[in-house]
């Protein structure tokens, strides 16, 4: 009853407002005229006995206010008073507002987006059941200076077999041969398409727990015989191939035609399967060429297996260090293999990762760099933000110490300084959300594949909450500004300086304080992002080994399935000839791997004259470069001893190879590599037999896998002295034209050889290099535009600093002016002053430049943390900005008219 | 201006919670009762009086009526509801006990 009651007179109260307002009114002045009745009653005039009873009852105001205050209403009144108070004083200066607003909004939304990638890419588990169970193995040759390399095929079932810790192995195969290349040809109606495939076994979909949308997976039976003849002709699709390639219509049980043959969908996959980021969108039985199913040294499988369940992941490893000793003994296998004896080049062990780190790989560093330079920005944000608020509170001091004069208690002052707070807060934080929402759709488009995982990244829940707390923190750091300006040491001297803001010592300590912290951040930005622009600079000027101007390319694939090695070599030989014939093309070749960054081979190869330290006669090679055409000279290759190919080596029985200067240094140091002898495995690319090859000559190294990676062995082989070719090849021109210009030539010349092959990234060279360097660029081009954002703000704050205290100082410049000073006198003392703050900041920034930037060292190339003609520039670049924000203060005290300024005072 | 301290709006509580338990009173009815009863030991500031009024009409203890007095103006008159009864003799025996242990504590010796 009671409590409904309560309620009632609580709405009342709200709701009826003007009602409740009235009978207060009524109520005290009932009270009023009985007093002055009373007054009266005593022989008072009646004037005189208002006037007393007035006095006697003080301030009706206050009384009301109270009254209000325990009804319990005016916390709600005030919030929407105070709300309507802020809108109406920010509109009021639109400018402080929107330096305000948007200097937040920028702040939350860099915060936000670059979270949004943190939590989407290296916090979410992946979108297997159980993820933390599935873990990654990779074969490591310290020796070899190898990591993170495949396994090998015996490895492999040696490993599935021998383990007790998983509940499932399985293995996956995206390139490593010439007959996988992580793409197929697929024809939808009658469409050929490029798309993304992968090779799976069976107890590889087991392991990772994916069911499919309709059909079947593989059976075991169906990928167990992964080499011999060609491997069933069945697949999965994903869901997103389903839907635009197929329009969604029933497929499962229908034949596809990939890569020449008709496949049988068995399955379709569920939405966003994917397994290692590689977006696949076609499932293939795991097949491996037999040269490779058999070979310890060719490591061509990705291992993924899933822990069973309650076998921790030291129980696991325990397991795989004890197998690694005496590898060689369980599986009755010599060389090649972890085994019990000192270390040679050869050998390797096994290692495993989570497969979330295996996916995120590298990419992590990049993202926490990010993360901590949006931070940067943050707090650089929130120094400019409290600076502009004690400007302001400066300011309207006056306004403040007055409506405490008027009965204001402290708390309802500081309630209505959060409210304030909260108002600007929440506004930056909304729109700082949909920046963030732009601004991760933007990075996602402007920079694809530069990020794994970026495909289904969305500003979710805890973002929000992130989000959410930053605004939070914000509007209390507005608060907490606005209590030390509710801090008056006496209301007299507050109200007598009112318009001038006090000059307290401590006030100016902290804003320059502010000032200093954000020229420091800044500086720790620029650095960062000036080691980054140098790396990026450094890469794109980095000589890979060939002349990369003027070059287009593109890959084809003619099916292996409808076709032969020797039918192809003529296939790919026509092609190239009819490329030839364009005007403005001045040579074309063919290649198996496009530099410089492909995957490495790593192929076992007979070596005459030569034992490795496990004594045997064979060497692993890590890249085999078959090509096609005059290669070195288009190229631009310089041979540095002997000779390149030659037309004359097709007709010649002896077949012929050229190394490059690792291979030679490796294979014979220090003996003529001219005339030495290397029997490749030339079954893999279609030769009947693996012939010996005499080597004729040195190439220069080229850059394979990444430009700041050293070249790996490389060993070349003419295709056209053998007469086959693999399916898939790489055709470059070495031509005047652009690619645009070329692409309705190309594929004339190609439909003409054959009308299914589609034509796959067609582009030149220098696309291909800044493709193959798009995360460095990424990190430059975002650590720039946060790292500007910086300065600017950084700019914002030394103005607003001086150009306070130049108003504050007013009165003392205009005397001396007035006494004689010469202007320029005042402006060097307003400009020293801003570059002596600006000065301390590049001192804290640089030393923190120093400890931060380390943690980018792996990030760098070809430049060190401590660079110093990026730390030259840097000092520079913020001199200068100081030097402007400095200036237009300076400029406007030392215009200031003494006349005016002493008659305002 | 100050607000009542602790002890001093408690009594108040008691004092207005006892006027109003013999008849309705309004705001003024009340201060000059409390007066007179009190010999005019107890002068109630109207700066006082009105949110006390306030606060226990908000508790529901007192409930208000605009009524006409004897001279036929309109005013605010306040009676005890049920849980006011209730919370006058819960507040009656807290004074008692206090009271009387005061009492005790100062007379002793």
């Amino acid at each position: 009853m009671r409590i409904l009651e309560k309620a009632r007179l609580r709405f009342r109260s709200l709701l009826q407002r003007p009602r409740v307002e009235a009978e207060l009114d009524e109520e005290l002045r009932f009270h009023l005229d009985q007093l002055i009745e009373e007054n009266v009653a005593t022989g008072m005039p009646l004037e005189e006995a208002r006037t007393a009873a007035h006095r006697m009852i003080g301030g009706i105001a206050q009384y009301k206010e109270e009254c209000r205050d325990m009804r319990h209403v005016n916390l709600i009144e005030d919030l929407a008073q105070d709300v309507r108070y802020t809108i109406r004083s920010l509109a009021k200066s639109p400018g402080f507002a929107a330096v305000v607003v948007a200097t937040l909004a920028l702040g939350i939304g860099a915060n936000t987006a670059i979270f949004t990638i943190v939590h989407g890419v290296l916090l979410r588990p992946l979108d297997y059941p159980k993820p933390d169970q599935l873990l990654f193995l990779t074969a490591e040759s310290p020796a070899a200076g190898g990591t993170r390399n495949p396994l090998s095929a015996p490895e492999y079932s040696e490993f599935q077999q021998m383990n007790q810790s998983f509940a499932a192995v399985g293995a996956y195969s995206t390139g490593g041969s010439a007959y996988t290349t992580g793409e197929v040809n697929l024809t939808a109606g009658d469409r050929p398409l490029r798309v993304r495939s992968i090779s799976v076994d069976a107890q590889l979909l087991n392991a990772l727990t994916l069911q499919p949308q309709q059909g079947r997976l593989f059976r075991e039976e169906e990928t167990a015989r992964w080499t011999g003849t060609l491997p069933p002709p069945i697949a999965l699709i994903s869901h997103e191939l389903w839907q635009t390639a197929f329009g969604g219509r029933p497929l499962v049980g229908q034949k596809v035609e990939i890569e020449g043959r008709r496949h049988e969908i068995v399955g379709i996959m569920p939405p966003g399967a994917d397994l290692m980021d590689n977006h696949t969108e076609v499932w293939l039985p795991l097949w491996l060429h037999p040269s490779m199913a058999g070979q310890r040294e060719a490591h061509v499988l990705y291992v993924v297996a899933r822990l069973k369940d309650g076998v921790t992941l030291q129980a696991a490893q325990t397991e795989l260090d004890a197998f690694v000793k005496d590898w060689g003994e369980r599986a009755g296998a010599k060389g090649h293999v972890p085994t019990n004896r000192p270390v040679l080049s050869g050998d390797h062990t096994l290692q495993m990762r989570s497969l979330q780190d295996a996916i995120v790989g590298s990419a992590s560093r990049t993202i926490w760099v990010l993360q901590a330079a949006v931070g940067f920005v943050l707090l650089i944000v929130c120094a400019n933000l409290a600076n502009l608020m004690m400007a302001r509170a400066g300011s309207r001091r006056r306004e403040f110490v007055l409506r405490t004069a008027l009965g204001a208690s402290s708390g309802r002052l500081l309630r209505q300084s959060v409210t304030e707070g909260a108002v600007i807060s929440g506004t930056g934080g909304l729109l700082g959300l949909w920046l963030a929402n732009a601004g991760v759709r933007l990075l996602v488009s402007a920079y694809p594949d530069s990020i794994p995982r970026t495909h289904s990244l969305s500003v979710e829940l805890p973002i929000l909450l992130v989000t959410l707390c930053l605004t939070i923190g914000t509007a209390l750091l507005f608060g907490f500004v606005s209590l030390e300006r509710g801090r008056t040491s006496s209301m007299a001297t507050a109200l007598k300086e009112g318009g001038r803001g006090a000059s307290g010592a401590w006030r100016h300590f902290t804003r320059r304080g502010l000032v200093i912290a954000q020229v420091a951040f800044a500086v720790m930005l620029v650095t960062g992002a000036g080691l980054l622009v140098k790396t990026v600079y450094n890469l794109t000027t980095m000589d890979a080994g060939f002349d990369r101007s003027r070059l287009v390319t593109f890959s084809m694939t003619l099916p292996m399935a409808n076709s032969e090695a020797d039918t192809r070599a003529q296939a790919y030989q026509r092609v190239l000839h009819r490329l030839r014939s364009i005007p403005g093309v001045l040579g074309t070749v063919a290649m198996t791997g496009l530099p410089p960054n492909r995957t490495p081979d790593a192929i076992a190869t007979p070596v005459g004259n030569f034992t490795s330290d496990d004594g045997r006669h064979v060497a692993i090679v890590d890249y085999y470069q078959l090509v096609m055409g005059d290669y070195f000279r288009t190229m631009g290759i310089p041979i540095v001893a002997g000779r390149g190919f030659e037309r004359a080596d097709g007709a010649s029985q002896g077949k012929v190879a050229v190394v490059n200067e690792s291979l030679a240094r490796k294979l014979w140091n220090g003996q003529n590599p001219i005339g030495q002898r290397v029997r490749p495995a030339s079954g893999m690319f279609g030769a009947t037999e693996n012939a010996w090859h005499t080597v004729i000559g040195v190439a220069k190294d080229v850059r394979q896998r990444g430009i700041e990676r050293a070249a790996g062995t490389e060993l070349y082989l003419s295709l056209d002295q053998h007469g086959v070719a693999p399916p898939s090849m790489n055709v470059m021109l070495r031509t005047t034209l652009p690619p645009a210009a070329l692409s309705g030539t190309i594929e004339l010349a190609v439909r003409e050889v054959d009308s299914t092959v589609p034509i796959v990234r067609l582009r030149d060279m220098d696309r291909v290099f800044a493709e193959s360097i798009r995360r460095p660029r990424l990190l430059a081009q975002l650590l720039s535009g946060f790292a500007g954002l910086a300065l600017l703000l950084a700019a914002i704050g030394t103005y607003g600093v001086l150009s306070y205290m130049v108003t504050e100082r007013r009165r003392e410049i205009g005397i001396r002016v007035a006494l004689g000073a010469a202007r320029s006198q005042v402006l060097a003392q307003v400009m020293r002053q801003g570059l002596s703050v600006t000065a301390i900041g590049i001192g804290f920034g640089l030393a923190g430049a120093l400890i931060v930037n380390r943690m980018m060292a792996s990030l760098l190339f070809g430049v060190q943390p401590t660079d110093l003609f990026t730390i030259v520039c840097v000092i520079a670049t913020i001199t200068a900005m100081a030097a402007l924000a400095s200036w237009l203060p300076a400029w406007r005290a030392s215009r200031l008219d003494p006349n005016v300024v002493l008659r305002d005072e | 201006m100050a607000k009542p301290t602790d002890l001093v709006q408690g009594t108040l509580d008691l004092l207005i919670l006892k006027t109003l338990s013999l008849e309705p009173k309004h705001g003024w009815a009340v201060a000059k009762r409390i007066q007179q009863v009190s010999q005019e030991a107890l002068q109630i500031q109207q700066g006082s009086l009105y949110p006390a009024l306030h606060r226990l009409e908000q508790q529901a203890w007192i409930k208000a009526e605009w009524r006409e007095t004897e001279t036929g103006r309109m005013a605010k008159f306040y009676s005890l509801t049920r849980s006011g009864r209730r919370q006058l003799e819960k507040e009656l025996e807290n004074w008692v006990r206090l009271s009387t242990a005061i009492n005790i504590v100062v007379q002793e010796v």
